[in-house]
């Protein structure tokens, strides 16, 4: 079993899966569902395989793959996992296999769809696991490009306009990442990309550090959601089908913030220090803003595209606060994250399938009409606001912890923050979720077993990790060093 | 004349070029013609593949070169002359007196670049430029409406003679300045300011082939105006040749290139702007490819710019990964192509469900150019980005990757156009099997390499090391 190496395996999952899709004649939709099922299952089932045999008390990088693959230029196909990686790995399998059960009415151009969504979470593994720069980069772009057809084709409300503004503001992130980590490699001496070697102490002075350091927070914070350069993410949440919102926000995001925890702040620690100060700013007034837009919003998507703005400020403000907790709690809050925005997608994308409307004015007292259905939804809204039983409320509270420690004054605007949050997400509960009957809306009908399954299973693990958080806590502490 | 073997290369194409012209005199169909043609193209391939590792001076020493830079290349040479023959199977963009005739002109300019990477002597290499130059000249201008070929031609033309003009004033100040012709004499002499002042005008014709700014101006015309195939071959190989030639040119600078740096920064970043932007407004895709090939020649320009081998490596790893690529986007554009005419980017549209295949290598095309994986574009990128960091120009990569995704925004649209808008009435579109079989084989070059650039990396580095 220890010589599997079952990290490639599960990068091999969606890969093997997408060629099928592609050998698939397109009439054969169930089967192109099916395997792409499957595929998410297998990787499921490995990544949890990989929680259990990831040795917690010994820490560090296991089930360690090292092939050379550029030999002269230093560059290697490393795989291998740190605490932050198996929690993450574990995300986007639970994302992808219920993902593609949320899907599971898709009608118009099935092939396709599967065949860009596992080339997607094929980039996403990939970057989960890396440990050479340009491995990482590599899947990296891998998993940001294929966003533009899943919008643009199976989207909806300009589409287009999202999709292409989505692409493009990725891009000038990755713009900005293609000179700071080429200099990484390039400063240090030219021999390796490993991230692991770079990372020792000493590697970098002080002043590189503080300069290179921006261009990596920023380019990766761009995929992050940053503050202000969040505007293509409420968006593009909007535009996306389903599974797309799903995978956006529930793993692609996280990619921006594990990116700044693994090379931004990994490698130039010294650079992290001195701009930390500011960028907790910035993501101080992106817990704020998102929030505050979020009590505007109308459209239900656009509420949750500006709430995720909101958490993950949170997320880049623990990342921020370079202590032990706070990166525990960052680490959390994007597991947390992902699965909750999951939900809270897919409990939108069944109301929009019925209705094709989104908007909260129209709605009322759905609970009356589709209780199971709206029950998810309930759930989501919850764990958004941070309610206790939750995983998110964990996350939050050690994030907030040491942000009182580190920065007192943006702590407590954060926490002012979540006032707001508790307060658009009561407004939509009781506008559309309660309140008044809307006869309009009585012939919808509950989801079909099927599509109770992924959900079910995504409030079980939001409420699995809610009650008992030291499982999560010991796995990412093993990485960040405090348990 | 010792060692007959080390041109085996060569006298493939010279085959090819005697039997294609005796195809055109005794009058066989074009389909036969053309048969012939693909045939001895292939043989190409194989002897340029089994000819890698040669080495030696066939000539007195110092003339014509055959080392690991000048086969390097020559495979990159005929792989893009087989595909645009391949692509040459539909001519309907030919004028149709001249189908048959094609082949020959296909053959004597690729023999004219096979020869420019081996020549180490000033006048060698003028000759072998002139060479390659002439076929191209006439391949431009047979396109079946008169007035786009002879516009095309006339453009590539009147620029050619032009920028080889000054090229030759070039040379005759470098032999003024040094006091002969051979590049290795002329590198080893120390780089006096007649010297580089030569070097700069030489550089002239070259950054001409390779379609750089200030004299680009004729690549969209000429994409435009010319037959499909000819577009090809212009793009790819005319661009693996005149890469090989610059670093020849370049390496006569010996140790003293501070100048000519300068220069290239400026010709570099110019000519990725000016080509982006331009390309952000084109309508005809064959006018798109045009400004993004100007566009592509300032990337290629930031490996040659830091006279470094990494540099110098990137570049070829980065122009030989370019030719399957660009072979893509042609091959949509030939295969769908009505009555010869350009197809312009509307054209495109519901092409995904006209043909399936076709969408597919117009999508690796389009990210293979923007430099997206599982292409090697995105390698290619890095390599010469790594090259222009350790020279010390972290600016020049930023500006590079932000002109990276402005010519994001253009591919996209062109993917959208094929991916988005219905088909409406278009009729589907049925590939021959050579069509086919060039396509699966184009992809999968592409996204092998883009998965494992490793062996094409390791000849281009081995090229690179003979030369620096």
């Amino acid at each position: 079993m220890s010589d599997l190496p079952i990290l490639s395996i599960i990068l091999l999952c969606p890969l093997v899966a997408f060629v099928i899709t592609l050998l698939l004649p397109e009439s054969k939709a169930t089967a192109i569902k099916s395997v792409n099922a499957l595929a998410g299952l297998v990787s499921l089932v490995l990544s949890i395989v990989v929680w259990t045999q990831y040795d917690t008390t010994a820490g560090g990088y296991q089930m360690m793959q090292d092939i050379p693959w550029v030999e002269d230029l230093g560059i290697r196909y490393t795989v291998a996992v740190d605490g932050v990686s198996v929690v993450l790995t574990l995300l986007n399998a639970i994302v992808f296999f219920t993902g593609v059960l949320s899907m599971w009415t898709l009608e118009k151009r099935v092939k396709e769809f599967f065949a860009f969504m596992g080339l997607l979470v094929f980039g996403v593994f990939g970057v989960f696991i890396s440990l050479d720069i340009f491995v990482f980069f590599f899947f990296y772009e891998v998993a940001v490009l294929p966003m533009y057809p899943l919008i643009a084709i199976w989207g909806s409300t300009r589409k287009e306009y999202s999709a292409m503004k989505l692409t493009l503001f990725l891009m000038v992130g990755s713009a900005l990442l293609f000179p700071g980590l080429i200099a990484l490699f390039v400063n240090s001496g030219g021999e390796t990309w490993n991230l692991v070697t770079l990372s020792e102490p000493g590697t970098f002075s002080e002043g590189f550090q503080i300069f290179v350091y921006p261009l990596l927070y920023v380019g990766f914070g761009i995929l992050a959601g940053m503050w202000p350069f969040h505007s293509w993410s409420p968006i593009g949440h909007v535009a996306a089908p389903t599974a797309v919102s799903m995978l956006h926000a529930g793993v692609l995001m996280k990619l921006g913030a594990f990116g700044i925890l693994r090379i931004a702040i990994g490698v130039l620690p010294l650079g992290a220090a001195y701009w930390a100060p500011t960028f907790a700013v910035m993501a101080t007034v992106g817990i704020v803003y998102g929030a505050f837009v979020a009590m505007r919003q109308t459209d239900f998507k656009y509420v949750i595209g500006f709430s995720s703005v909101s958490h993950m400020g949170i997320v880049l403000l623990g990342l921020n606060t370079l202590g032990v907790d706070g990166t525990n709690g960052a680490v959390f809050q994007m597991f947390a994250h992902g699965i909750m925005t999951a939900l809270f997608f897919s409990a939108v994308g069944f109301i929009y399938d019925q209705t094709h409307d989104r908007d909260i004015r129209n709605f009322g007292g759905l609970v009356g009409q589709i209780p199971v259905a709206t029950s998810f939804f309930i759930i989501a809204a919850l764990c958004g606001m941070g309610v206790p039983g939750f995983a998110s409320f964990w996350a939050e509270l050690l994030v907030f912890i040491e942000a009182l420690r580190v920065f007192p004054i943006l702590g407590i605007a954060a926490i002012a923050g979540l006032i707001f949050t508790a307060a658009y997400i009561l407004r939509v509960l009781g506008k559309a979720i309660f309140g008044p009957t809307n006869p309009k809306w009585d012939h919808l009908v509950e989801p079909t077993a099927w599509l109770t399954i992924p959900r079910i299973i995504l409030i079980a693990v939001l409420l699995f990790f809610g009650f008992v958080p030291s499982i999560m806590l010991d796995m990412i502490g093993s990485a960040t060093g405090g348990r | 004349m010792n060692q007959p073997e080390l041109f085996c290369p060569e006298f493939a194409l010279l085959l090819g070029a005697l039997l294609s012209f005796a195809c055109a005199a005794i009058g066989t169909t074009t389909r036969t013609a053309w048969l012939v043609s693909l045939a001895c193209a292939l043989i190409a391939v194989g002897t340029s593949a089994l000819a890698l590792p040669y080495q030696g001076q066939p000539f007195e020493a110092g003339i014509y070169t055959v080392d690991a830079f000048s086969q390097v290349l020559k495979l990159g040479i005929s792989v893009a002359l087989a595909f645009a023959i391949a692509i040459a199977e539909r001519q309907d963009s030919t004028r149709a007196s001249a189908r048959t005739e094609v082949h020959f002109f296909f053959y004597i300019s690729a023999l004219g670049m096979m020869m420019l990477v081996s020549a180490t002597e000033l006048l060698t290499l003028y000759i072998a430029l002139e060479l390659s130059a002439y076929g191209l000249y006439i391949l431009a201008a047979l396109h079946r409406h008169e007035r786009l070929g002879s516009e095309a031609a006339a453009k590539y033309i009147l620029f050619g003679a032009a920028a080889s003009a000054i090229s030759l004033y070039g040379i005759s100040l470098i032999y003024g300045a040094t006091q002969t012709t051979y590049i290795a004499e002329i590198a080893a002499s120390g780089g006096s300011p007649l010297l580089i002042a030569g070097i700069v005008l030489t550089l002239a014709g070259v950054l001409y082939k390779l379609a750089a700014f200030p004299v680009h101006a004729w690549a969209p015309d000429t994409y435009q105006g010319a037959p499909h195939e000819a577009s090809s071959y212009l793009a790819t190989a005319s661009k693996v040749a005149a890469v090989g030639l610059l670093l020849r040119v370049l390496s006569m600078a010996g140790s003293n290139p501070d100048h000519l740096r300068t220069i290239l920064i400026v010709v570099a970043v110019l000519s990725m702007s000016v080509g982006n932007l331009s390309a952000l407004f084109q309508k005809d895709f064959k006018r798109l490819l045009g400004f993004s090939a100007v566009a592509h020649a300032g990337y290629l320009l930031l490996g040659l710019l830091t006279f470094s081998k990494l540099g110098a490596a990137a570049a070829i790893f980065y122009v030989l990964t370019y030719v399957p690529i660009v072979v893509c986007a042609f091959l949509v554009i030939a295969a769908i192509s009505q009555n010869g005419a350009n197809p312009s980017i509307a054209s495109l549209a519901g092409l995904y469900k006209r043909s399936p295949l076709l969408g597919l290598v117009l999508l690796v095309a389009m990210f293979g150019l923007a430099g997206i994986p599982p292409t090697p574009g995105l390698a290619g990128k890095w390599f010469l980005f790594s090259a222009v960091i350790e020279d010390g120009h972290i600016w020049l990569v930023l500006v590079a990757a932000v002109n990276a995704t402005i010519s994001l925004y253009y591919y996209l649209l062109v993917v959208k156009e094929a991916y988005l808008t219905p088909p409406g009435d278009r009729a589907d579109i049925k590939l021959s099997p050579t069509y086919s079989v060039v396509a699966f084989v184009a992809i999968a070059i592409v996204t092998f390499t883009g998965f494992y650039p490793a062996p094409v990396w390791s000849m281009a580095s081995s090229a690179a090391s003979v030369l620096l």
